[in-house]
């Protein structure tokens, strides 16, 4: 009966799948290059997920509700720009941060409401919020770029605390506070039975739609902080700023495990989906592979991924069907 | 008459389960060219399962079926259309934005000769003359047919029927949305073919509309074939009574006294699709309040409202003495009112979620009041009522999925009994599961109207909702039309009251 859920989930649980995913392609990768195998490569590894991660967030909490959110990376954008233009026109850091986190949570709140309230289609209903939001950023910049921020403001992207860069602890914050909201609240609860159920949610007298508004103000709040690391390690920012996530946020998410149907997977998935798309990367770049073909590569492997995931799923669930109709017989 | 011809179809011996529940055993069934036979039996009874059996849609365990005295075997229904057996269903499967015919002709269109492409002339041609043939040239075979009335858009399925050229054709409740004009031209085209020789098989509820169409009727009740009458033979009330059966079953030991105090009370309450019409309704603390009414009454629909799914457009509802009309369903929880709905798999339970957490799905604000929360206590606080409640489960880890039907409804109770309810809405709350599991529900029902509870049940089955309740109320078409306390319920007059259309009822 009692069993370290966090560890049972891991090694036989939901997540068995993102985790063989994940050793395979160290396994794969350290026969590939020596130089993988670092310390000081591990650490950049944690250092380019953890932005991935930040942004992916927010938006594990969606994805379990059954619905989905496009607008991460374009409102990330805005709020990394409006932050910009704001610490270049001599505003406190603290004002600017505020500022971007306040668009962030704006944006989800919205997107709640389209999807809560008007009942739109989460996937048309974000995909609008995401042109919406990259046409403000381009507004605030007007074409420009940014750069030269103020050091106690990059800090916070390119900074290290001991051996650890400030992103990644930044990140392994959330994350933890994350796991907190969604496995031990009643709002965290109620986000996966909207998932598994939205009907019968609404008829055991679960409050979907503050539910719904809950995980997309989530999901805004962790975009804003994720666009502000960015902007803060990038020292710049440009309105096209997140573009090279775009999707990437959607399929860390996935390939962490969490079922688009919603109810199943969790922020811990998202840990070793956002690690795995990174490692894709990082192996090419140190072989070498020609920037051409890293797109390429990149996508395959995420199919694979979601591929062995679902494939696993339907022979456990044929397996559990078959069983159970043995037991209605003999019974 | 129609004892020198041959059975045109022959349904044999036919018996089908489904896991736990045993839907039809050895049940006979034979059909004369030209003549209808009306199916008989309450909600549950075997009808559907029947008919799906000889439409080829399910596949009988047991029995043959024989068409002019050749045994078939249908593993589709395409397979039963090929050999001339058509539905008409109560549900319209058409295809709204299409024409009528297009959606007579739906995948079977004639085509060019030698070529893929649609002949929409022959199409419109060959409708025409269908719709010629039942007498009703008027119908505009160019609009789509979401533009028709309801009855036009039955007309058209039954050409679809015939343009399949049937030689039985089935009406599964034809008339559920057709006013009494539009029956009566339905009937004139069912005359027309009884004429052509087809066999017909009528499904309905409307006792009227039993006598005026059927020539013999079979009554099912529990899956088992009652027996076959000549029409004229039966009386609306004999009728009534071999459908619900006579005797109340042993099962029902009321144990609960009602109190006093009224605990949920709705005054001249109304919806805004026009399906729940100024109902009025009291429920006593300890009492079990029944609501009888055939499918499609407008009870659903009146339990949604009262609990604050859909919107009232007028009315009140009243728990314990306090206004509630118009509140959420959260505020209702969290002020004792549950609805166990109808649909336990898409709306009562989270299938895939594990025991534990559908159990305290609605008592989880009242269980964990600090906004944090522990699986561990979580799974204790479950484990306790599914103890209680004796739902067979080594564990409350699993998926609700994996029970069976009577286990899983346990669970919906568990719900309830876990956010501290005194009111709850029971919707049809044995549909589905096995006698035995049946009767375990009975029990905690009674439990809990003895410790003070107030039910209020929708039920389809005379016999269980005679047998629970202290009071019953009777709806028809959208309206309370009537209510009688328990010394005074009678098969014969509850039955009346829901099937008998107003201005037919005697003293």
């Amino acid at each position: 009966m009692k069993k370290n859920t966090m560890l049972h989930d891991l090694v036989k649980g939901r997540y068995f799948f993102s985790v063989m995913s994940l050793f395979v392609l160290i396994g794969i990768s350290c026969l590939m290059s020596p130089s993988f195998l670092s310390l000081s490569n591990f650490i950049t590894i944690l250092r380019q997920a953890s932005i991935l991660l930040i942004l992916s967030m927010g938006l594990t909490a969606v994805v379990l509700t059954g619905n989905i959110d496009l607008s991460v990376g374009s409102s990330a954008a805005l709020c990394g720009c409006v932050c910009a233009q704001m610490l270049v026109a001599g505003f406190p850091v603290i004002l600017c941060m505020g500022a971007s986190l306040l668009i962030g949570l704006t944006v989800g709140f919205i997107n709640g409401l389209l999807v809560g309230i008007l009942k739109l289609p989460s996937f048309i209903a974000t995909y609008g919020m995401n042109m919406v939001a990259s046409g403000l950023a381009m507004i605030v910049m007007n074409g420009g770029v940014i750069y030269g921020l103020p050091t106690n403001f990059t800090t916070l992207g390119v900074g290290y605390l001991g051996p650890l860069p400030v992103p990644v602890i930044l990140a392994a914050i959330l994350v933890v506070c994350m796991m907190i909201l969604l496995q031990k609240t009643v709002f965290g609860r109620n986000v996966y039975m909207i998932g598994y159920n939205a009907n019968a949610a609404d008829y055991s007298g679960v409050n979907s739609l503050r539910t719904l508004l809950g995980a997309y103000l989530l999901c805004g709040m962790t975009g804003a902080i994720g666009g502000i690391v960015m902007t803060a390690r990038l020292n710049a920012a440009d309105f096209g700023m997140t573009e090279a996530y775009g999707l990437q946020i959607v399929a860390a998410v996935v390939v962490g495990g969490t079922s688009l149907l919603g109810g199943e997977g969790g922020v811990l998935g998202t840990v070793i989906g956002a690690i795995i798309l990174t490692i894709i990367v990082n192996i090419m770049n140190i072989m070498g592979v020609n920037s051409n073909w890293q797109g390429m590569v990149h996508g395959i492997v995420i199919l694979f991924v979601v591929w062995l995931d679902v494939f696993a799923r339907r022979v456990g669930a044929g397996r559990a069907l078959r069983k159970q109709r043995e037991s209605v017989k003999r019974a | 008459m129609t004892t020198n011809k041959r059975p045109l179809l022959r349904a044999e011996n036919i018996s089908k389960s489904f896991p736990g529940v045993k839907a039809l055993s050895h049940v006979d069934l034979d059909l004369y060219p030209g003549e209808v036979h009306i199916l008989a039996g309450e909600n549950g009874a075997g009808k559907s399962t029947l008919i799906k059996c000889i439409l080829g849609a399910y596949q009988p365990d047991e029995g043959k079926l024989f068409l002019e005295d050749s045994e078939i075997r249908l593993r589709t229904p395409k397979e039963g259309i090929e050999h001339g057996i058509a539905a008409v269903y109560q549900e319209l499967t058409m295809i709204p934005w299409l024409d009528g015919a297009q959606n007579i002709f739906f995948g079977r269109e004639p085509k060019i000769a030698g070529t893929t492409i649609i002949n929409r002339k022959k199409m419109s041609c060959q409708a025409k003359s269908l719709l010629d043939e039942l007498g009703c040239q008027e119908i505009d075979l160019t609009l789509p047919v979401k533009k028709l009335g309801i009855a036009e858009q039955q007309m058209i399925e039954i050409a679809k029927a015939i343009s399949m050229n049937p030689k039985v054709i089935i009406f599964d409740e034809p008339t559920a949305s057709l006013s009494d004009r539009e029956v009566d031209r339905l009937f004139a085209q069912i005359e027309i073919l009884k004429k052509k020789g087809l066999a017909i098989v009528y499904i309905s509820h409307r006792m009227k509309e039993l006598h005026a169409v059927g020539d013999r009727i079979t009554v099912l009740r529990d899956g088992k074939k009652i027996g076959t009458y000549p029409e004229r033979e039966l009386s609306d009330d004999e009728l009534v009574s071999l459908m619900i059966g006579g005797n109340i079953e042993e099962v029902y030991k009321k144990t609960s006294v009602p109190g006093r105090e009224t605990a949920l009370e709705i005054r001249e309450l109304s919806d805004r699709k026009g399906k729940v019409h100024e109902c009025s309704l009291q429920v006593r603390k300890g009492e079990i309040v029944g609501l009888a009414g055939l499918v499609g009454a407008g009870r659903t629909e009146l339990s949604r409202l009262i609990f604050g799914i859909d919107k009232s457009s007028c009315g009140q509802v009243l728990l314990h003495g306090e206004d509630v009309t118009g509140k959420s369903p959260e505020y209702l929880v969290d002020h004792g009112l549950g609805l166990l709905p109808e649909d336990r798999k898409g709306l009562g339970l989270a299938l895939r979620a594990p025991i534990s957490w559908n159990v305290v799905a609605s008592g989880l604000r009242q269980v964990f009041p600090h906004f944090f929360m522990n699986e561990k206590k979580n799974d204790s606080v479950a484990a306790e009522y599914i103890r209680m409640l004796e739902v067979a489960t080594p564990d409350v880890q699993r998926n609700v999925g994996q029970l069976s039907g009577g286990n899983q409804q346990k669970v919906v109770v568990a719900k309830w009994l876990c956010a501290n309810t005194d009111v709850i809405l029971f919707d049809e709350p044995t549909r589905g599961i096995d006698v035995g599991a049946k009767a375990e529900i009975y029990v905690l029902m009674n439990k809990m109207a003895s410790e003070g509870k107030a039910i209020l049940m929708i039920s389809s089955e005379l016999s269980e909702i005679m047998g629970m309740s202290d009071k019953i109320y009777v709806m028809r078409e959208g309206r309370i039309v009537g209510s009688l306390e328990r010394e005074n319920f009678s098969e014969e007059e509850i039955g009346r009251m829901m099937l008998l259309s107003g201005e037919g009822e005697g003293a």
